[in-house]
């Protein structure tokens, strides 16, 4: 056992805090957050021996992600997932000219941050979480989130898009 | 490849990442060398990211999870072995207060059913394990120091408003079409806003206390704006005393189930009577 636990903190534990941040993206309260962790450890720990893929953190991300997922089922109040919005869907975000939200951008502060990230969809929030805060490659991600690698790409993109409209406001017009 | 006559979309943000192809490197290059709207949005998207990673928050609270779990990771704290499944029964302890004890998510129940733990909060949690063990009704007390940390955020959070001019995401002084707008973005139940007494409601937004969307109602009272948060809690009721934080006057209080804070460059007098009536109109 003792043996078992050290190779699983091996393991499992350099992940630890981002295993937390994503449950804080996807529950938001602190305590579901926690919860959800400890649980997503409980399984991990129970099944790490039997993983054979290339990225521990993805995998155990997955695993956080799907046990948040049950939990918010379980909620009912978000009835699940928000529904996937379509990929395609890309909006044209920046026009020629000089870029007055690059300069608005530079004079945000992680607050700022924080609360615009907050406002995001799940999907995007999930999504520049995984990118922007732990550095996960594209394949990492699509692992996570269980879609192709060129959905990731959309998402992100389309992602960051939101941030910055939250952040500067529609592009040509502040308030 | 061929080269890129449209401009990039999500091939950008690979490039920006470092996730695509030599090849698809090459034709985005080759895009940016002729086409300067690119060039700035990939800047523009590079600054964000920078943002974005600088805001990442702490999660130390992961160690504990991690040692409840392998008792031997660490320290003292560790009782339940891996096959404790005391994980979502865990739930018993109150929790208490405000979004704004450390960068933590608000510790918010849902529904105002379960009441959570303080677990960012190493005294209060011990407070309220204590409360907790005696089943009492829970008192929340929270020590100065942390209440005027809340404070001084949550006058931050209404002068970036006021700086900005954004105070409100959806204008209206209707009560239901604010509660309609606010509901699913916050995703907890609402306490009413009602209008009337002198207190117009002018819209509402939603502000992220520490990360967590928490509905804030706009009021107008003889021309000063009053930010009014709301959240789910299951502290015990209390009255609103409002103290004085530069230019602005903030007070925190809890009634029946809902926890406050409110705040605006009104007087304490125009606080305290905003509180009455939010409270009336629940009764």
């Amino acid at each position: 056992m003792d043996d078992e636990a050290r190779e699983f903190e091996q393991f499992a534990r350099p992940h630890a805090a981002a295993a937390l941040r994503l449950a804080r993206t996807l529950v938001r309260d602190e305590a579901d957050a926690q919860d959800i962790l400890q649980d997503s450890f409980l399984r991990a720990f129970r099944h790490f021996r039997g993983f054979s893929g290339e990225s521990p953190r993805a995998w155990l991300l997955s695993i956080v992600r799907n046990v948040s997922f049950t939990f918010r089922k379980k909620q009912g109040r978000f009835g699940g997932f928000e529904a996937a919005e379509p990929d395609e869907q890309l909006e044209e975000l920046v026009d020629d000219g000089p870029s007055p939200e690059h300069t608005l951008l530079q004079a945000c502060d992680a607050q700022e941050v924080r609360v615009a990230l907050a406002r995001l969809p799940t999907q995007s929030r999930e999504v520049l979480v995984l990118r922007e805060m732990e550095e996960c490659s594209y394949r990492e991600i699509a692992s996570v989130l269980e879609v192709p690698i060129g959905t990731v790409m959309s998402r992100l993109s389309r992602a960051r898009s939101q941030l910055l409209r939250e952040l500067v406001g529609p592009t040509g017009s502040k308030n | 490849m061929e080269p890129l006559v449209e401009h990039p979309r999500a091939a950008l943000h690979a490039y920006l990442d470092g996730e695509l192809s030599l090849e698809g490197s090459l034709a985005v290059e080759e895009h940016l060398a002729g086409c300067p709207a690119c060039r700035q949005r990939l800047e523009t998207f590079r600054t964000l990211r920078k943002l974005v990673r600088a805001a990442r928050p702490e999660a130390v609270e992961a160690e504990s999870a991690f040692a409840r779990v392998v008792p031997s990771a660490a320290g003292t704290e560790s009782t339940a072995g891996p096959d404790a499944t005391a994980t979502t029964s865990a739930r018993a302890e109150p929790v208490p207060n405000m979004p704004a004890v450390t960068d933590a998510p608000p510790g918010r129940g849902v529904g105002l059913a379960p009441l959570r733990r303080a677990r960012r909060w190493p005294p209060l949690a011990m407070a309220g394990g204590l409360v907790a063990a005696a089943a009492v009704a829970l008192v929340v007390l929270i020590p100065a120091q942390e209440m005027r940390r809340a404070a001084s955020e949550v006058a931050e959070v209404h002068a970036r408003a006021r700086d900005t001019g954004r105070w409100v995401e959806t204008a209206s002084d209707d009560p239901s079409a604010v509660a309609r707008w606010l509901e699913p973005r916050v995703q907890y139940p609402l306490p009413p806003f009602p209008t009337g007494d002198g207190f117009a409601l002018r819209g509402a937004r939603v502000e992220a206390l520490q990360g967590a969307p928490v509905a804030t109602a706009v009021y107008e009272v003889r021309q000063h704006v009053v930010d009014v948060f709301a959240w789910p809690s299951h502290e015990g009721d209390s009255e609103p005393i409002p103290t004085v934080t530069g230019p602005w006057t903030v007070c925190r209080w809890a009634h029946a189930g809902v926890a406050y804070w409110m705040v605006s460059d009104a007087g304490s007098d125009d606080l305290k009577r905003l509180a009455g009536f939010l409270k009336a109109q629940r009764t």
